[in-house]
């Protein structure tokens, strides 16, 4: 909201400066966003609280003001008004609470009697209102400064009395900016005998507007219940002035001195035939709230040792009148200007308001001491402190991606879209991290990285039971031709592999297997797939070419994406000592069949030797030279040892034997 | 040949060696067959009687001059020799280490693990929830019914299947009370989303936020822990300040400014209160028995405070040049 500082400080009848002003208010709680100079006057922009529409004026600002700095202060000049001719239509509040108290009056025969004063041309200018009708823009004046919107219509357009009442069935209204509007059963319109001829309290209809040629005017001012035009407005995408203020609540007390005020301002500047003012009540006109509440709730919330009579004190400056006292309870009651106060929660907000939050004790024990286990959110933290640890530098995406991406790459099936998303590149949450890492990769290559290793911990998103869950996915691209001096490392399927075997015997996760990938995106001989006993967690490879050229590279990068929902968040179990006997070891050299996997072998040797088998190390696996068509030679490590004794040497002979022959006849292998 | 002239001559001879070859040569002159020394001690049958254990005995000392001489000589012809070979391994040490293979976390996840850690170490816990929230987890059961203007502050991107993103963490207090109950004190951080996107807003952001309950909890408690935040966060000497504001779910609300040193402005960092009584009740605690306090902070603001970010959107870019900072 934008007012003229020049405004608030004749309403406020002192001249404090402007920082002050504004320091001041801000500690009361109406923020400040910005100061702008205006002709020599200045523009207050006020970054208002949707729960004090009372300040949604320059009055209301000023009221606040006063309230805080202990000074007097009256909103309404309290202008004497007699009307002479008969207003001349009946009006009908068929809407109950909705609108419980209209008036109304009629304005001919207008005669300009001076200029039209600068001062309501600026402050309309300050708040953006653009001017419309000398009558409209008197009306808006008013409403800056009381907070009372109100509306003029063309009196002639008008057929017959005018009716308060909800919508019916299709019917529409043209507003101001010629929007065609149809109307639901919970919208409240001002209607004469035809069709409706305002959106209450938001907008007038376009076709009963005031114009140039307008003769004979009628002036609304009202009451309408903040329940009823909440959200109406933004319902059709717009905001006006007055929907902004009925939404907030604007003073139930208000209306008849705010037209009043209207008029003596209309009758300084114009000769007229003004009529009298027509006030309609029905009976849910709206009474004060009574709130209850004593000492204690209020030193107890603040953690203070505030009196009685500071607290009377201060709401009584607040316009929050005492009306009952007995032992426990304090009973006040809330002047019709606050929507904001109907527990005693609020009143205490009030208090320490005007006593200042500053002000308030800071109490230096700990309310309650609880402490908790370790949770999940640790194991999140300590796989990111694993992957930095691997040389992964952290990135972090935006959730939501083009659909195209996910389309291109056969991943938007279940895809989550937005309704209304910023813009389409930003339009559906992703169902991979793969996108979003790519991508990065893409921008990293742009800027001429030739080498990338990164990983995101991040949720992924689909139309399942379980909409989302927390994935870890990496991505290594290596196209440096002029590696470190000293380094030598292969980038590969196995690096990756070893990276994520890694991980697991850190956080001590067991039942893990390796099958090859049907994943769609990866390579499919040189991925793999990776279960949790027997449950897909993800997936490890080389991108597949023919997404690549999708993605926009021409040079491969290895990838993997894992469920870590999905992993047992394992603390360190029982620990076991280590044998003090020694290991004895062979090493075995086998020719086989190239299809024939390492599991398989792996398996085949914990089957054939049962006893004392600690590990199995591989340490070559060839398939080149001086080995058959078909086959492969792998060479391996294997170690005993018991933690009751020292092996001898034919119980190793005979493990060793029982490996050989294993070997031979489940997998055909031939010992070189 | 004296036998005096003779222990200066063997003395002069081992100063003057360097090496292996040399040494050789003097065993031979001095203890080789017609040795020195060996020539002297057959001398020895043609003396008298008399002298012979005097000779015998100089004789001896000779030989034994000898053996300390050889054994300290013989000490560092050897440390020569192994630093003569070590020299052929000699390296350029200013060379680079093998490859560097250390990662950075995010600038978003240091700045959040500063704060957890924090309220960690002060007995909360870490809760998180989801990303696809219902309204009533993100509006209703925080006290902003439907049409309420707050909505309005919340710009929300809805989703197709009729669910929306969460534009606060705020909702994860909810699901914890209902889960935990009370007493309770938990940090929550998380990713939120909001249609608004400029140099100082992203679609998406992270908050963290705290929430504390329990019987008699009050608004000194609040400061205290928000000062003491403060005080860890950005040094003990920062300036703050507690002014009224609103949100739906705490009555009475306060925002929290520090002074920015540099353009001496107040920086708003973070909104807190006590818990509205409805909230209280909604989530099925009383709240006749039970108060509480709630802090909520953007974590990209901590971020860029701490950092001095200029544009928010760099967080986002993830370019490599950036995060290995």
């Amino acid at each position: 909201m934008k007012v003229l500082f020049s405004r608030i400080t004749k309403a406020i009848n002192s001249k404090p400066k402007i920082e002050n002003l504004c320091e001041d208010l801000t500690l009361i709680g109406i923020e400040v966003d910005e100061i702008q100079s205006f002709q020599g006057d200045k523009i207050i922009d006020f970054d208002l609280t949707p729960n004090r529409g009372d300040c949604f004026s320059v009055k209301g600002l000023a009221r606040d003001y006063c309230a805080y700095k202990n000074k007097k202060f009256s909103l309404v000049t309290k202008n004497f008004f007699k009307g002479e001719t008969k207003f001349n239509k009946k009006i009908k509040l068929l809407a109950r609470d909705a609108c419980p108290a209209y008036s109304a009056i009629s304005i001919s025969n207008l005669k300009l009697k001076k200029k039209f004063p600068d001062y309501i041309k600026n402050a309309l200018k300050a708040a953006g209102i653009q001017s419309i009708h000398p009558l409209v823009d008197i009306v808006n004046f008013v409403m800056i400064e009381s907070g009372q919107p109100m509306h003029v219509f063309d009196q002639d357009k008008i057929k017959g009395d005018i009716e308060v009442r909800f919508a019916k069935t299709k019917e529409q209204i043209k507003i101001l900016g010629e929007k065609n509007l149809k109307l639901s059963k919970d919208c409240l319109v001002i209607a004469d005998k035809k069709e409706p001829i305002a959106l209450a309290g938001i907008s007038g209809g376009l076709n009963h507007s005031v114009s140039k040629k307008t003769k004979n005017f009628l002036i609304e001012s009202a009451f309408f219940d903040p329940a009823i035009i909440k959200g109406k407005a933004r319902r059709y995408g717009f905001q006006t002035d007055a929907s902004q203020r009925f939404e907030r609540g604007v003073d139930f007390n208000l209306h008849e001195d705010a037209l009043k005020e209207a008029l003596s301002i209309i009758q300084e500047i114009y000769q007229a035939d003004i009529s009298n003012i027509e006030t309609t009540r029905n009976k849910y006109f709206p009474k004060k709230k009574i709130i209850d509440i004593s000492l204690d709730d209020v030193n107890l919330k603040l953690g203070t040792d505030l009196k009685e009579n500071t607290i009377k004190s201060i709401l009584k400056r607040l316009e929050i009148k005492l009306i009952k006292k007995n032992k426990k309870n304090l009973t006040f009651e809330a002047p019709s200007h606050r929507f904001d106060l109907s527990i005693k929660e609020d009143l205490i907000e009030e208090v320490a308001r005007i006593v200042g939050y500053d002000n308030l004790p800071q109490i230096k024990n700990d309310p309650i001491t609880q402490y908790y286990e370790k949770s999940d959110y640790d194991f999140i933290s300590q796989i990111k402190t694993f992957m930095i640890n691997k040389g992964f530098y952290e990135v972090i995406n935006y959730s939501f991606l083009e659909k195209q991406s996910l389309e291109n790459l056969g991943i938007d099936h279940k895809s989550i879209s937005l309704k209304n998303p910023l813009n389409n590149s930003l339009g559906t949450l992703r169902t991979s991290l793969l996108p979003s890492l790519a991508t990065n990769l893409e921008f990293n290559i742009n800027r001429g990285q030739n080498f990338l290793k990164i990983f995101e911990m991040g949720k992924s998103f689909s139309n399942d039971k379980d909409m989302e869950g927390l994935n870890l996915a990496g991505l290594i691209f290596d196209d440096e031709k002029f590696k470190n001096w000293n380094t030598n490392q292969n980038y590969d399927f196995y690096y990756l592999k070893g990276i994520l075997e890694n991980l697991f015997e850190e956080f001590r996760i067991e039942k893990i297997f390796w099958k090859k990938s049907k994943n769609h995106l990866l390579h499919p001989y040189a991925s793999a797939d990776i279960f949790f006993k027997n449950k897909l967690i993800g997936s490890v490879g080389s991108i597949n070419p023919r997404f690549l050229r999708l993605l926009g590279f021409n040079k491969s990068f290895f990838y993997f994406e894992i469920k870590v929902e999905s992993l047992p968040k394992n603390d360190l179990g029982k620990l076991n000592a280590p044998s003090i006997y020694p290991i004895s070891q062979r090493d075995f050299s086998f020719e086989i069949d190239n299809k024939v996997s390492y599991e398989q072998i792996e398996n085949c040797i914990h089957i054939s030797s049962k006893d004392f088998l600690i590990d199995i190390k591989i340490f070559d696996v060839y398939d080149g030279k001086n080995i058959s068509d078909g086959k492969k030679s792998i060479a391996f490590r294997v170690s005993w040892g018991s933690n009751k004794k020292t092996l001898s040497e034919e119980e190793i002979n005979k493990e060793a034997n029982l490996i050989i022959t294993g070997m031979q006849k489940k997998l055909g292998a031939i010992l070189r | 040949m004296d036998l005096d002239a003779l222990k200066a001559n063997l003395k002069k001879d081992f100063e003057e060696i360097v090496s292996q070859e040399e040494l050789n040569q003097l065993k031979v002159k001095y203890l080789g067959k017609k040795g020195q020394i060996t020539e002297l001690s057959k001398n020895i049958k043609n003396l008298p009687s008399k002298e012979r254990p005097t000779f015998g005995k100089k004789i001896s000392e000779l030989r034994s001059l000898y053996e300390d001489l050889l054994s300290s000589i013989q000490e560092k012809i050897e440390l020569q020799v192994i630093n003569e070979s070590l020299e052929k391994d000699r390296i350029d040490v200013t060379l680079p280490g093998s490859f560097k293979s250390q990662g950075k976390l995010h600038p978003l996840t240091l700045t959040t693990k500063k704060i957890t850690d924090f309220f960690s170490s002060k007995g909360y816990l870490i809760e998180d929830g989801p990303e696809i929230e219902s309204d009533y987890y993100n509006f209703d059961a925080l006290n902003i019914p439907k049409d309420h203007p707050a909505r309005d502050m919340h710009d929300t991107f809805y989703l197709d299947n009729g669910n929306l993103l969460r534009t606060h963490t705020s909702p994860v207090q909810i699901r914890s009370i209902e889960k935990r109950g009370a007493p309770l004190k938990i940090i929550c951080p998380g990713k939120v989303y909001r249609s608004d996107a400029d140099k100082t807003h992203t679609p998406m952001f992270h908050q963290i936020e705290g929430l504390v309950i329990d019987e008699n909890v009050n608004f000194g408690h609040l400061k205290n822990e928000i000062m003491t935040f403060i005080d860890f966060f950005f040094g003990p000497d920062t300036k703050v300040r507690f002014r009224p504001s609103y949100f739906p779910f705490t009555e009475p609300s306060a925002e929290v400014d520090i002074m920015d040193n540099k353009s001496k402005n107040w920086l708003e960092i973070m909104g807190c209160g006590l818990v509205h009584p409805n909230v209280i009740d909604m989530a099925g605690l009383n709240s006749n028995k039970f108060s509480g306090f709630a802090f909520g902070m953007g974590i990209e603001r901590m971020a860029k405070l701490s950092y001095e970010i200029e544009d928010m959107r760099s967080l986002f870019s993830n370019d490599i040049k950036f995060l290995s900072q």
